[in-house]
């Protein structure tokens, strides 16, 4: 029998201490991390969720705006992140739809309108919101960089039909909006490099307020543009969204996954410093052995 | 039993399937994951034609009459000869003229928002944030930065000053691959925390517990 990686089952964990520490099973440590994750999703140890820098700024650009005022919200995500990205999408919603904000969205993945109409459709029937006035979906249009470009020149050219093909210079919510400059705030929430189109394209060119929620891996990526002000705020990963629904208390799927994101944390971490130790000993015995021969 | 319901219960065997895979291969597995390739290849093909070839070009220049988009698509169309052997030399008027224009587009809009306004951001603090620590880590981030460009500099041997510098580089690039892996991490356990919530919560209750 051998494991997906190809390595025989149970050659592992057999010879001294320090070997079998570094050598265990991996599919030992899938039952840890799998334990570690289940057990706080099905009792709850409602560990506190801070606010970070990044998610204060995130909040207050949303907060700023009065209402009446137009967004765009960008659905850049497929369904492989929308564990991470769908608890940043709906707590967005909910506080534009209860700020009574006009939202304009769009996709610039082919496979983001499922999401897309699931999530406007779930939030706008929470704050009892019509479509074609409160807010509208245009769909997906190919070509992210050339969709972004256009839309400051006009958004019913780029989109001349909205996602139900209605012609979008017959939509009231339209009426009065057609390019970047009659949007307050470019809401972007994306698992890619998307963010870094928008700042190119609708920040650079033509000077639109932006902020982002991005896959935590992105994140990484995002820092350099919220430290210049490119991008107003930004949300990195399921703890960005837990942030974020507890700035505008409503708690969703990012609060009740925190306990298990931490639980899996701190068990990762004692993983790393006991593979660590392993090695360390292993290192420092095979050193004593060599000595041993060269006497 | 709805269709919803229906389409939940195969979701939840197809994640039991894929975790599956953590113990070894298997046919339940294999299912899974041709089923995923399978439909995915057919949903985007469709996708793209539709919204690409519909509605950006056949309906606006064979109903509305809008020729100017022609042009465009002969060009997209030349494409295709790269699927030929003698005339594959035809699709390349159509790279050519691709890249020609979007270097026009964004090499200088990518030179302002990636380079320019970085290397001002490193120079000057956070216009964000007015503080002792916003200033502390401005200096750091500019050492962070000189270092770093020291370490991939090659044009002198790294020793003397030139070694230090590039070694606190190193160190530099170290923090940020730590810190780049924490949050892979946390991506990834984020992906299985949204999977548990799906078998643990959405499932029982589609179900009706």
């Amino acid at each position: 029998m051998k494991d997906m990686l190809g390595a025989p089952a149970g050659a592992e964990g057999k010879g001294r201490f320090y070997e079998r520490l570094i050598n265990v099973d991996r599919r030992v440590i899938f039952i840890f991390v799998a334990l570690a994750v289940a057990l706080p999703l099905l009792f709850p140890l409602n560990i506190p969720v801070g606010s970070s820098r990044e998610a204060n700024a995130y909040f207050g650009e949303m907060e700023r705006l009065a209402s009446g005022d137009e967004i765009i919200f960008s659905f850049d995500y497929e369904p492989d992140t929308m564990a991470e990205l769908d608890p940043m999408s709906l707590a967005t919603l909910r506080h534009a739809f209860r700020k009574d904000l006009k939202v304009v969205a769009l996709t610039n993945y082919a496979g983001g309108p499922g999401i897309a109409e699931r999530i406007l459709g779930q939030t706008a029937a929470e704050y009892d919101k019509a479509y074609g006035e409160d807010y509208v979906f245009l769909g997906y249009n190919p070509d992210y960089s050339a969709t972004m470009l256009r839309m400051g020149e006009s958004i019913k050219a780029t989109f001349p039909t909205d996602h139900y093909h209605t012609p979008t210079d017959q939509i009231p919510l339209l009426t009065d909006i057609d390019r970047y400059a009659d949007i307050e705030l470019l809401v972007t929430v994306t698992a890619s490099a998307l963010a870094e189109y928008w700042v190119i394209w609708a920040g650079g060119n033509y000077g639109q307020r932006i902020i982002t929620g991005n896959t935590a891996i992105q994140a990484v990526l995002i820092y350099p543009y919220f430290q210049t002000g490119q991008l107003a705020g930004f949300l990195g990963g399921l703890k960005g969204a837990a942030e974020y629904e507890k700035l505008i208390s409503i708690d969703g799927a990012g609060v009740r996954g925190m306990d298990a994101q931490s639980i899996a944390h701190l068990l990762i971490v004692l993983f790393v410093i006991l593979g660590n130790i392993g090695f360390l000993i292993q290192k420092r015995a095979a050193a004593g052995g060599e000595a041993m021969e060269g006497r | 039993m709805n269709w919803d319901t229906a389409g939940t219960i195969l979701a939840a065997l197809c994640t039991l399937a894929i975790f599956s895979l953590l113990y070894k291969d298997n046919p339940f597995y294999r299912v899974a994951e041709h089923l995923l390739v399978g439909v995915s290849a057919g949903y985007y093909v469709v996708h793209y034609f539709y919204s690409s070839v519909i509605r950006k070009f056949y309906v606006p220049v064979f109903q509305q009459g809008d020729l100017w988009l022609l042009p465009g698509g002969i060009l997209g169309l030349l494409i295709l000869f790269r699927l030929t052997k003698r005339q594959q030399w035809v699709s390349r008027y159509a790279i050519a003229f691709y890249v020609a224009a979007w270097s026009g587009y964004l090499i200088p809009s990518v030179i302002q928002e990636r380079i320019l306004v970085q290397v001002r951001g490193t120079l000057l603090p956070s216009p964000t944030e007015v503080s002792l620590a916003a200033m502390i880590g401005a200096v750091v981030l500019l050492v962070g930065v000189v270092s770093i460009l020291v370490y991939f500099y090659f044009s002198a041997p790294h020793r003397g000053a030139l070694g230090v510098i590039s070694q606190v580089g190193i160190t530099f690039l170290m923090i940020g691959f730590g810190a780049s892996f924490g949050y892979t991490v946390m991506g990834r356990v984020s992906l299985l925390i949204g999977r548990f919530q799906f078998l643990f919560q959405d499932l029982p209750s589609s179900l009706g517990f």
